[in-house]
């Protein structure tokens, strides 16, 4: 990527922000100068301040104290409309989108052109809008039909009606809060190539995110916020992503977790023949054939909706299979119910965890005994046992450092992703099962989480449980795996040792290549 | 059976005069519901509408010529007036104090019922000097359409025809043009489906949901004022004969869009005449009746029995929008 090096005019300046919230200062004093023309990362773990900062540039949240500069003059953003006025735009992590209208339609909400059928009536022009949309796609390589309904294009199109949004208001300042969060490697990839055109056609990019090699990637400066303060502002080129992490988290990032196995035992988890159609009749997994035993991590890799996920669905017994046996152990599970499986020894981490996983309004404690809330000590007689449900959570809270603002009782929709995550992962451990499903472990959360997630994965594979891992990060799956699959259009392509494969060789196979091609 | 006795132009004059006032108070229940505001309250509304039309009427019938028709016509400016004004109780029930809009829809129901009895029976007693429960309209004058109502069978459709029908035909015209083509119309869709991403567009959602509570209120007292004229020629509270709630199955029926709840209103419309129509032909007693008028409702049970699984409903239907929560 290129840098420019000549000096250029201030665009944004902030002087010591700072805005408090009940219990906690999310922005102390931060001090910052964004150039025009640049891309300005802000990295930072889950609940440094990033998304807090961002939202006061965009008027979301007033600062408590400080000021901010939009070149060189002061301004007082006291609300989204205002931050557009000054050419500020904003992606969100959520989209907010109205899901039955099409794109143009959402990109011009609130801001539609008109026009008067015969001098008198007034009504949107959605033809002039759609022409601008399509140029403007074009412009910047972000290809979307103006046409096409939101609900039936994928997100990270999605993604893209979100930045002509801001494009289509002039935004000169774009924020992008954690954008890759929702993408698939390929996505990323393509979003990047986005981000740096915007560079290229002179528009300011602030971009959030606590994934390192995004930054390295496009940046041209890092702002490291920790704990509500600014730590560092780096040039990318002069530093490194070992460098950055250490300031973000304020200790050395061990990168690899690797511990080989010690002793893989006897077969748990046994699928054959597995085929699994989506509601279409479309095979989702197609002649699926493995083994997962003791002390094993069997690691799924394949590029997002190559089939992995239906394939744990199917074991964790939320999908019924079409054809094929999955036997844990001596037993064949294809005919249990979901709480069957539960009890005859599988634990399940999903990879929606605020769908899925959880209960989002109710307190910790009860999700902490979702699978187990039906039998003593907390419940007796169908009444249930209050106190069993607190001692059980703060046990948990204890032994898996699950950050909660009121213990027990807090409420899971106010906690961060990586807690809500730890959560899920304490309460399905603790089950003391033989097989494990991980799925997606890892998404969204911050480096200290997951390397406290990875670790996890480990120990239980070192008390000897057998443990299926599914994950479309190649770098997790080549850190954890003892043995590797990759599954591409459904099926199996190869199933190997990880120490046979390299990290290009699994690509490849994700990609769909085989040895034969 | 006597078929050649079946007046089938009495079914489709008939059938018209029922479904378009029916099709006016939908639409009125399709703004509410598509800014995202339950509106169970349209069976008040339009009897509420109704009152205050007919109220106009009783108390200013004696300033205008007895031929004149004029005060008909500002009867249903009064009603839409008096709808969209009792609508701003639901919404400001629904929109400010974040109540629950089921709740809030039956509760206005209920009132409204009450409230116009006992101000029909007071203001009957101690203003007009006479005690009756209902206000009694002119009738309305009917329309024979030169030419068009020479048309084979469908010429019916252009004779004796109420003005209301025509009414209601520009008003609609209007709340379709006013929803689909204007930024009025993108900013209710929109508040019905993602008020989030509405006020993130720098619109304010409790304003555009109000007008169309507001709007919904209009739409539905018209409706009462066309029901006044074409079922009684009076107001009394037995105006409330549980047609505001056909008029949400329509509205359901067709999807929350308004061509498709047209052709949901014609079938009831067509529905219910064909039934009294046919009564005679099959000998049935008076008992009967009551039960043939049933039949737009056992219609619609079956279409929506039917048809149901299909429908989409606004995604943000009933949710308390609430711009302090993330």
């Amino acid at each position: 990527m290129s840098h420019n090096e000549q000096h250029k005019e201030i665009l944004l300046e902030l002087r010591n922000v700072t805005k408090h919230f009940p219990g906690i200062t999310a922005c102390d004093a931060i001090s910052l100068e964004i150039e025009q023309g640049e891309i300005y990362a802000i990295l930072g773990e889950n609940g440094a301040g990033k998304s807090t900062l961002a939202s006061m540039i965009f008027g979301l949240y007033q600062p408590d104290e400080g000021q901010i500069f939009m070149r060189g003059k002061k301004v007082h953003i006291d609300s989204p409309n205002k931050a557009v006025a000054l050419d500020i735009g904003m992606v969100h992590q959520h989209f907010k989108l109205i899901s039955n209208y099409t794109v143009a339609q959402n990109i011009i909400l609130g801001d539609e052109p008109k026009k008067r059928a015969l001098g008198v009536f007034p009504y949107v022009d959605i033809k002039s809008a759609e022409d601008r949309i399509e140029q403007l796609s074009k412009d910047y390589g972000l290809e979307v039909d103006p046409r096409a309904t939101i609900s039936k294009i994928g997100v990270s199109t999605q993604q893209r009606v979100e930045i002509l949004k801001m494009l289509y208001r002039d935004a000169e300042l774009l924020i992008f809060d954690e954008p890759t969060a929702m993408l698939t490697p390929q996505e990323i990839e393509s979003l990047l190539t986005v981000i740096d055109n915007l560079r290229s056609q002179g528009k300011t990019v602030i971009f959030i995110t606590h994934k390192l090699d995004e930054v390295m990637q496009v940046c041209d400066r890092c702002a490291i916020l920790a704990g509500g303060k600014l730590v560092d502002v780096s040039h990318i080129k002069d530093t490194s992503p070992a460098k950055m992490a250490a300031k973000m988290v304020g200790r050395d990032i061990e990168f690899s977790a690797k511990r080989p196995s010690k002793q893989i035992e006897e077969t748990v988890l046994s699928v054959q023949n597995l085929r699994v159609e989506d509601s279409t009749g479309f095979p989702r997994v197609d002649d699926v054939s493995f083994e997962v035993r003791a002390g094993e991590i069997f690691a799924v890799a394949g590029v997002s909706g190559s089939g992995q996920v239906e394939l744990a669905d199917t074991i964790a017994g939320l999908v019924r299979p079409k054809r094929g046996k999955v036997m844990l152990k001596e037993q064949d599970l294809a005919k249990l119910n979901v709480r069957k499986h539960t009890e005859s020894g599988i634990a399940y981490i999903p990879e929606d965890r605020q769908s899925v996983g959880l209960i989002l309004d109710f307190a910790l404690d009860q999700n902490l005994a979702l699978r187990s809330y039906y039998q003593t000590p907390y419940c007796k007689t169908s009444l249930l046992n209050q106190k069993a449900f607190s001692d059980h959570a703060d046990k948990l809270i204890a032994d898996f450092d699950i950050r909660c603002a009121r213990g027990a009782k807090t409420p899971v929709r106010g906690m961060s992703g990586g807690n809500q995550q730890k959560a899920i992962v304490g309460r399905e451990i603790e089950q003391d099962a033989d097989l494990l499903i991980f799925v997606q472990p890892t998404r969204g959360l911050d480096i200290g989480a997951i390397m406290s997630i990875r670790k996890r994965i480990l120990d239980e594979r070192d008390k000897g449980k057998a443990i299926l891992l599914i994950s479309l990060e190649l770098d997790e799956v080549m850190d954890l795996a003892d043995t590797i699959g990759v599954m591409y259009a459904g099926k199996m392509l190869e199933v190997a040792p990880a120490t046979d494969l390299s990290m290009t060789k699994v690509g490849e196979y994700m990609m769909g290549v085989t040895a034969n091609d | 059976m006597n078929f050649a006795a079946i007046n089938y132009s009495a079914i489709i004059v008939d059938g018209l005069s029922f479904a378009l006032p029916l099709l006016i108070i939908a639409i009125g229940g399709i703004y509410s519901e598509r800014s995202g505001i339950v509106n169970l309250a349209l069976e008040g509304l339009l009897g509420f509408g109704a009152f205050t039309g007919a109220l106009f009427v009783a108390s200013t019938v004696s300033l205008f010529a007895v031929t004149s028709d004029v005060p008909m016509y500002l009867s249903f400016v009064l009603a839409a007036l008096g709808g969209a004004i009792f609508a701003m109780l639901h919404a400001a029930l629904c929109i400010k104090f974040m109540a629950n809009q089921v709740i809030s829809g039956v509760v206005i129901n209920i009132l409204s019922v009450a409230l116009t009895g006992f101000l029909t029976s007071t203001i009957n007693a101690n203003i007009f000097g006479q005690a009756s429960e209902r206000f009694m309209l002119q009738t309305s004058p009917r329309w024979d359409i030169p030419y068009l109502m020479e048309i084979p069978i469908l010429g019916a459709a252009f004779t004796r025809v109420y003005p209301f029908i025509f009414i209601i035909l520009i008003v609609a015209a209007f709340a379709w043009y006013l929803l689909y083509k204007t930024r009025f119309g993108l900013h209710v869709r929109a508040a019905g489906d993602n008020p989030q991403a509405l006020d993130a567009a720098g619109i304010n959602v409790a304003r555009v949901r109000f007008t169309a509570v507001a709007i919904s209120g209009a739409l539905a007292g018209i409706g009462g004022m066309s029901f006044a004229y074409s079922i009684s020629t009076n107001f009394s509270p037995a105006i409330y004969m549980g047609f505001g709630f056909l008029a949400i199955a329509a509205l359901i029926f067709g999807n929350w869009r308004i061509v498709p709840t047209f052709a949901a209103c014609l079938i009831f419309g067509l529905t219910r005449s064909a039934a009294f129509q046919l009564l005679p032909v099959f000998d049935a007693g008076a008992a009967v009746i009551d039960l043939a008028m049933t039949a737009p409702f056992v219609v619609t049970l079956l279409l929506l029995a039917i048809f149901g699984k299909k429908n989409k409903m606004p995604r943000a239907l009933g949710e308390i929008y609430d711009k302090s929560k993330r």
